[in-house]
């Protein structure tokens, strides 16, 4: 692997005029242009004839520098302007206004140095050609980034190592399932070792286990080559496991960037007492903090109490004193809850 | 470089192979308007002794001909790539270091053609043995149509890309494309020999350069040019050629900016 670190830097980090961090978006906007119509027959003839357009402002100055080997979790409700962002520093899209630098390139110019430097993975989009065995599609992708027999070789065996892809590679993709086919999709996105990975909703649609395997390959494969990824996700678990910095981004505008532990302090600063009580039909829990709806658990005596973070101790202390307490966990808000609230501070 | 097209070609190959039913009634679909034609015209033809002073056998020898050129000089860019902007499946091939159109597409367009000749291979011997044509080729001819049959091909890929490219300001390109392939068909050469054209299409067919992808090196084909009237139309390929091209890198650099990578 140190071999692939080594080439790595050769391949990417010696691009011309390269910042320090490899990627840096200054007052990045991109405004799209729609049609603009109501429903019904008048209104599609009326539009044949005169059209109106209206201006969406899908990403509105957002600006961030990301370090080398950090993966950030870029997350916000859909629409948000995330998977907009990512097209942009990927060169899909020209942005309205503002600039982007992704390993010293400009990234909508398209500079085939920068192409073969990074990656885009979109978990609703294939690479792969359908029709043939992944195995051929790899091959080609061998050939269109001129990787070497031998670093071919290097790269797929390890790739294969951590992905299992041996048994489902000789399989026309359209037979594949989609866990397979995602494996699949990973591996030919890095055949290349790009030192940027954009990864659009990686995990989307796969199972639990399918998920959990390609987060733990997503941190090996960024542990091993110091590659930098930006991710977005629907699904906090990538995110938790992942990322330990987040961008939050909503209506176009960046809401939040920085640690998510610290997220979860700023807003949502409380705990979540989980109590289990013996015989006690009148003990009043709201005297504690706010009684959090649990899922059916009142049954088994199973209560959620939410306090101040700096007040856990105090009333834990209280609670053990004054309750028949059989059971007591001390907890953080869940990360979704905590995500959803940043999105509409 | 090579190793890309050589991957390309052999992805490319592999994939139209998959689809048996669909790649026959493809290839037959090209074949059909041709072999109408040379029926049509030669019947007409025997029945009034000759049109224009083109007999039965003229139009045998120059259908015949078109068949050939006509696969090896045609282009379907609009069919390989127009939805691809349309539904944004661009997108994939956009992040990869290579020219979507320029070498992707190109290669498709060979890849097929290598099909549709060996489709034509055997229906071209059926229709010699009922025809039998009188060809009067020389090798100096065949020479010349070698780069006559790669500047017209070159041509109708250049124009068809930019044609496709309109994608990205209208979404759909299917009316359009169906339009000017009319018009090419038209003054190209494939309903009729120009020469049996009204006067007005005639000229409109001298300017335009249609006629240089089909009937040119067809004429050049059949013995009907001097060496002056071959090498002033393969001078004129070369031109139109590289109007062609700068006009598609234009248009493709333009609707870049445009492009929505709608989808995902």
């Amino acid at each position: 692997m140190q071999v692939v670190k080594t080439m790595l830097q050769q391949s990417a980090f010696g691009a011309p005029g390269a910042d320090s961090n490899p990627i840096v978006v200054e007052g990045l906007s991109k405004t799209y242009q729609v049609t603009d119509r109501e429903g019904g027959f008048g209104a599609a003839v009326r539009s044949f004839v005169k059209r109106k357009f209206r201006d969406v402002k899908a990403v509105q100055n957002v600006s961030f520098r990301i370090g080398q080997g950090e993966i950030v979790g870029f997350l916000g409700p859909n629409g948000a302007g995330k998977t907009t962002t990512l097209k942009m520093l990927a060169g899909l899209l020209h942005p309205t206004s503002g600039s982007a630098k992704v390993l010293g390139f400009t990234p909508w110019e398209r500079n085939s140095g920068y192409l073969r430097s990074m990656t885009l993975v979109m978990g609703q989009r294939n690479r792969l050609s359908w029709d043939i065995p992944a195995a051929d599609s790899f091959l080609l992708n061998q050939a269109i980034y001129r990787i070497s027999d031998a670093d071919y070789k290097r790269v797929f065996d390890e790739l294969n190592e951590l992905l299992d892809l041996a048994p489902i590679i000789r399989k026309p993709v359209r037979n594949l399932s989609l866990g397979e086919r995602m494996k699949c999709e990973l591996a030919a996105s890095l055949l290349h070792r790009p030192a940027v990975l954009f990864l659009d909703e990686p995990t989307i649609g796969l199972d639990i286990s399918a998920q959990v395997r390609i987060r733990a390959f997503l941190k090996e494969y960024n542990r091993r080559s110091g590659a930098t990824i930006l991710l977005t996700s629907h699904y906090m678990a990538d995110v938790t496991a992942l990322c330990e910095r987040i961008i939050i981004i909503h209506h176009g505008q960046t809401k939040y960037d920085g640690k998510l532990v610290d997220l979860s302090r700023r807003i949502a600063p409380f705990k979540l007492i989980g109590v289990t009580l013996g015989d006690c039909a009148d003990c009043d829990l709201s005297r504690y903090g706010t009684v959090v709806p649990g899922e059916g658990s009142e049954d088994a005596g199973k209560h959620s109490v939410q306090v101040k973070a700096d007040e856990v101790a105090a009333i834990t202390a209280r609670m053990l004193a004054e309750l028949p307490v059989v059971d007591l966990t001390i907890e953080d808000p869940p990360i979704e809850d905590v995500i959803e609230r940043a999105f509409h501070e | 470089m090579f190793a890309i097209y050589k991957r390309l070609w052999l992805v490319n190959w592999a994939e139209q192979w998959q689809y048996r039913a669909n790649l026959l009634m493809y290839l037959a679909f090209w074949l059909v308007s041709p072999i109408v034609y040379l029926a049509v015209w030669t019947t007409i033809a025997n029945a009034q002794g000759s049109i224009n002073g083109f007999t039965a056998p003229d139009f045998v020898a120059y259908y015949m001909m078109l068949l050939i050129v006509d696969i090896a000089t045609s282009d379907i860019t609009i069919h390989i790539f127009g939805y691809k902007i349309m539904d944004g499946s661009l997108s994939n091939e956009l992040i990869l270091p290579i020219h979507p159109v320029l070498m992707k597409v190109l290669v498709n367009n060979l890849a097929f053609k290598a099909l549709q000749m060996m489709a034509l291979a055997p229906i071209w011997l059926i229709l010699y043995v009922l025809y039998q044509p009188v060809f009067a080729i020389t090798v100096t001819h065949v020479l010349l149509a070698i780069p006559a049959i790669a500047l017209g091909f070159m041509l109708q890929f250049f124009a068809g890309a930019t044609i496709t490219c309109i994608a990205f300001w209208t979404t759909r390109v299917w009316s359009i494309s169906d339009f000017y392939s009319n018009i090419f068909r038209l003054l190209a050469g494939q309903f009729v020999p120009l020469a049996l054209l009204p006067a007005f299409m005639q000229s409109a067919s001298q300017v335009l350069p249609f006629r240089l992808a089909l009937y040119f090196p067809v004429q050049l084909l059949l013995g009907k040019l001097s060496l002056e009237e071959t090498l002033l139309d393969l001078g004129l390929q070369v031109v139109w050629c590289v109007i062609l091209f700068v006009l598609f890198r234009l248009v493709w650099r333009a609707g870049l900016k445009k492009y929505a990578a709608v989808g995902a």
